[in-house]
């Protein structure tokens, strides 16, 4: 008999799963971009020198790869996990294609691209896995982003 | 900055690591950057509701020193194409963070010169905060 799969006990928005959705652009700033790269310790002249930027390989500041991170978006789908109490970022995948360049605006689709559910030693995990793509005003896609978040019960 | 070419490295290749000592000063710095409000990264009372001693250090920041490590050693004629992490423990201000990258495989494929990494951050206290795998395009040397 087959096991039976934790993820169909979990209470979530299913329409959502594998459907696209538009989160908005984002306009790479100089500023954003070198308040990002300070905070991080970055010494690269091509995040942080504008002068040196120009002369390089993209001819204008470009974002460190993580700066994804910091884009203020609109929310994506939901897909109401009615599970646990607390939930924490369990890991991204990113594939980079093309950097961001200060002054690109960089607009964001959206998909839960799933939901499933895990029991193991310490108790239930469920994992929401999101992927973000991002394209630049060109119609290039400069990366996508697989960002997977766990919700399980609080440790008392 | 000296650039790094795919014939100087084969699997076992160590990159220097990146020592990171992030302070509650640079931790605001980020979250300013960030704009962000969660709480467990800015309020120390907020962290210690959810259990921790105190602030912690958004996963993002962790996961930027590793990109740091790669871009700065891939140079300006190598590319990042793709990086991988698992967020396994918390880092806080204070925490002296160790970021290793180790080459495990090199090919050639579609004229792309690809090496293949496993990367991670390891604490102090010898535990690994974050870890996961990279792949980095290096040039052929001249």
């Amino acid at each position: 008999m087959a096991e039976m799969d934790p993820t169909d006990a979990i209470d979530f928005d299913r329409s959502v799963i594998g459907v696209d959705y538009d989160v908005g652009s984002h306009e790479v700033t100089e500023e954003q971009v070198t308040g990002f790269s300070r905070a991080i310790g970055e010494t690269n002249p091509l995040y942080l020198d504008k002068e040196a930027a120009a002369k390089g390989p993209h001819g204008v500041l470009i974002a460190p790869p993580a700066y994804y991170t910091t884009i203020r978006l609109q929310p994506g789908p939901d897909p109401k996990v009615k599970f646990g109490t607390t939930s924490f970022n369990a890991s991204q995948h990113c594939e980079f294609y093309e950097p961001m360049r200060v002054g690109d605006t960089v607009s964001a689709k959206e998909q839960i691209a799933s939901v499933f559910a895990k029991t193991g030693r310490t108790g239930t995990l469920v994992f929401t896995v999101r992927r973000t793509t991002y394209s630049n005003q060109h119609g290039h896609t400069v990366m996508m982003v697989e960002s997977s978040n766990v919700r399980r019960d609080m440790a008392q | 900055m000296s650039q790094v070419y795919f014939e100087d490295v084969e699997p076992g290749y160590e990159l220097t690591p990146l020592i990171k000592e992030p302070t509650r000063e640079q931790l605001d710095a980020f979250t300013t950057a960030w704009g962000t409000s969660a709480g467990r990264f800015t309020s120390d009372e907020v962290a210690r509701s959810e259990g921790f001693t105190g602030v912690i250090l958004p996963g993002n920041m962790s996961m930027a020193f590793l990109a740091q490590l790669l871009t700065e050693w891939a140079g300006s004629a190598g590319k990042l194409k793709r990086l991988e992490v698992d967020f396994r423990r918390s880092v806080q201000p204070g925490d002296r963070l160790n970021c290793v990258g180790l080459v495990t495989d090199t090919d050639t494929e579609d004229g792309e010169n690809r090496v293949i990494l496993d990367v991670y951050i390891e604490t102090q206290k010898g535990e690994r905060a974050l870890q996961g795998t990279a792949l980095v395009l290096l040039p052929n040397k001249p």
